[in-house]
């Protein structure tokens, strides 16, 4: 850690954690529910959870991105943050609006339109804090003493986040056209700009971990987002196969849907390569672990699983079963969780001054908590097929075809639990790590424990 | 190889075009929209069902158009396949129409709300999906589908909610092949008309039938032998 305002990211990080372990928490109720047990009906419903886990999901993920801009963007541009009273204003403001959100959704307020169920009113106070963060790491980068490639990127993937977040507030009277804009917020963001900043900080992690150099990793990083992108874009035709909109999507969001993988491939591809190439064996071993492992379950997750279920012939009967649920599973925790994981398992030991990442514990964490979500997939996965093969292929009653996968769902909890472990374990270090207290001084051995030769790079550059 | 000035440029033409194309087809799909949708049906009716449904967040547990949450059933073809009568009665009291079944919330809708909520629906069930819904390639033969059209509408869209026929329909309650066998048709006109007063503590719900209902259903299960 090389300048004071980055320690703000710590904050952003906690907030994670606890965000986080709260989404799992509503994660068993609907498991629960699933497997028959629907035993806080009255108190928490299945709409209310789930609405509360993946909302829960998209704020910390969110604010883990914030966080991750917060740290690395001081060390790319050579400055100081630009108004570090600002971070932690917007901080607080987008708890303090998420917590409204989600005490609304346990009292019947909300919009009711998947992944966007924050009430209208919030949703202007979303855009004017996500604001603050863009102006705030804009100005930063702009006074910033130089430019890097990934912190542009980072830049404009926050910036276009936030700019596709307006389609879905468009009102329409036309439930195809309502769910048309959603989709650009949802598919845009995590099929597209999101894999920008996701693609920025793995390079900004691979930079730092791997000891490759700049120019190489940066250059890939074009490659990969130009794929990304190449495929994300059009591929947003396979949300528009059956919800009213013309029949050429079939073939437009096909095509370009199965070009998804290619760029996954790539990252992961790209992320072995760089970690094997790398002379430098960085002492943070668990930081490299959780960015390969990210770009490793992000293709099999997102790209892979995606693709299972994405070409049109296909689709026409997973669309709207729990096979969607089994490729959602493992996609978001792939390449989203695990890059803010990734992030704060580099980042702790300089922002606290504690190094527990050759601990049992980080080792447990990461292990854990991947087979236990592999599991949950293949849980997902079992009950998913077996719901299109009985209900949409043999038409069977959905009730009926429900009360037949139910032990699936056992199947699900018991995963859940491992990874639950997992996560608690990841969750632990992260409190034995204790408060950022780090010392910011560029090679002492407190405040850069993770080898001071790190700073080669940034003197040539 | 590749310089970064190169891999630079792939990426911002690539994503160019890309934008470009999408934007594009954008455009042309809102000029088709109105036609494949019928837009011009969305009465003020259907605009405040469309409401309810959001309002409710109807979508965290079931899916129209496919999209939503995969707890509770699609309803994309609801109107049809289950009829106004069903809906009107599940949007009352849905605890009563699924028995013991997994639960739906009770809201305490207006005929008015029940009303734009049928509408949103019947609406929804005029757009044109590109054949979504599929119908199940493996469900029984043709001979099977024959037998279903000399079913009463009745029958076939609130009665197999809850039971089945010929291997046809739901199993909260009994099976009724052969039902007319075991009940004569006082019995089950009694029955019909209310289930709680023939057997006490029965989880069979009393339907909002018409009398003409209750004689085609009559004939009809007495017919089951």
């Amino acid at each position: 850690m090389r300048y004071e305002s980055q320690r703000i990211a710590w904050w952003f990080f906690a907030t994670c954690m606890l965000l986080f372990s709260l989404q799992i928490v509503y994660g068993f109720i609907m498991g629960f529910a699933h497997a028959g047990y629907d035993v806080l009906h009255d108190v928490i419903p299945f709409h209310t959870a789930r609405a509360t886990h993946t909302n829960l999901l998209v704020m910390w993920l969110l604010v883990g991105f914030m966080g991750a801009a917060y740290y690395i963007v001081p060390e790319e541009c050579e400055r100081e943050l630009m108004w570090p009273w600002l971070a932690k204003v917007q901080l607080g403001a987008f708890v303090a609006v998420g917590v409204t959100a989600i005490a609304g959704y346990h009292a019947n307020w909300w919009e009711g339109r998947k992944f966007l169920e924050i009430p209208r009113p919030l949703d202007f106070l979303v855009v004017v804090d996500v604001l603050a963060f863009i102006a705030n790491i804009g100005a930063t980068v702009w006074r910033g003493r130089r430019m890097t490639t990934t912190a542009m990127v980072l830049f404009f993937g926050l910036l276009m986040a936030a700019l596709l977040y307006l389609p879905g507030m468009i009102p329409t009277t036309n439930q195809t056209v309502d769910s048309y804009w959603r989709w650009w917020v949802v598919h845009l963001w995590v099929e597209g700009v999101w894999e920008l900043i996701m693609g920025a900080i793995l390079s900004f992690l691979l930079i730092k971990l791997t000891g490759v150099d700049r120019e190489v990793i940066e250059k890939w990083l074009y490659i990969i987002v130009g794929f990304t992108f190449l495929s994300g874009i059009l591929g947003t035709g396979h949300h528009y196969y059956y919800i009213g909109t013309p029949r050429y999507w079939l073939m437009v969001g096909g095509i370009f849907s199965a070009l998804e993988p290619v760029a996954f491939l790539g990252m992961a591809i790209y992320a072995i390569a760089m970690a094997r190439r790398g002379g430098r064996a960085h002492p943070n071993r668990m930081a490299l672990q959780w960015s390969v492992g990210c770009a490793v379950l992000s293709f099999v997750g997102a790209g892979f699983l995606g693709f299972a279920h994405t070409l049109p012939q296909v689709n026409m009967y997973t669309h709207g079963t729990l096979v969607t649920a089994m490729h959602g599973h493992m996609a978001f925790w792939g390449a989203y969780a695990m890059i803010v994981l990734a992030m704060i398992a580099y980042t702790l030991p300089m922002l606290t001054g504690r190094s527990l990442h050759d601990s049992t514990a980080s080792s447990f964490a990461f292990w854990t908590s991947n087979i236990g979500m592999i599991a949950m997939t293949l849980a997902f996965a079992v009950a998913g097929v077996t719901q299109v093969v009985l209900e949409r292929r043999l038409g069977m009653d959905f009730l009926t075809v429900q009360r037949e996968i139910e032990v699936h769902f056992w199947g699900l909890i018991l995963a859940a639990s491992l990874f639950t472990l997992g996560i608690g374990a990841f969750v632990w270090v992260f409190i034995r790590s204790g408060m950022p207290v780090g010392r910011v001084e560029p090679g002492s051995p407190s405040a850069e424990p993770a080898a001071p030769p790190l700073d080669a790079e940034a003197q040539h550059a | 190889m590749l310089s970064k000035s190169q891999a630079r440029a792939f990426f911002l033409i690539g994503t160019g075009l890309c934008a470009v194309a999408f934007i594009g087809l954008t455009v042309d799909t809102f000029s088709r929209i109105p036609a494949q949708t019928k837009h011009d049906d969305i009465t003020e009716e259907v605009k405040r069902g469309k409401d309810l449904w959001e309002s409710n967040n109807c979508m965290g547990c079931h899916t129209l158009f496919g999209e939503g949450a995969y707890y509770a059933p699609e309803l994309t073809k609801v109107y049809e396949r289950r009829g106004e009568q069903f809906i009107r009665g599940m949007l009352t009291d849905p605890a009563a129409m699924y028995p013991g079944e997994r639960k739906m919330q009770k809201y305490d809708f207006s005929e008015d709300d029940k009303t734009a909520l049928v509408a949103f629906f019947k609406w929804a069930g005029g757009v044109d999906l590109n054949g979504f819904p599929p119908t199940p390639p493996l469900a029984q033969g043709t001979a099977q589908t024959a037998k279903l059209d000399t079913q009463p509408l009745v029958f076939k869209q609130t009665c197999t909610v809850c039971h089945a026929l010929d291997g046809q329909g739901g199993t909260v309650g009994p099976s009724l092949d052969g039902v007319g066998t075991r009940l004569d048709a006082d019995y089950l006109r009694k029955w019909l008309r209310d289930p709680t007063n023939v057997k006490p503590g029965t989880k069979m719900p009393k339907l909002p039938l018409t009398d003409a209902q209750i004689e085609e259903l009559v004939t009809f299960l007495g017919s089951k032998r």
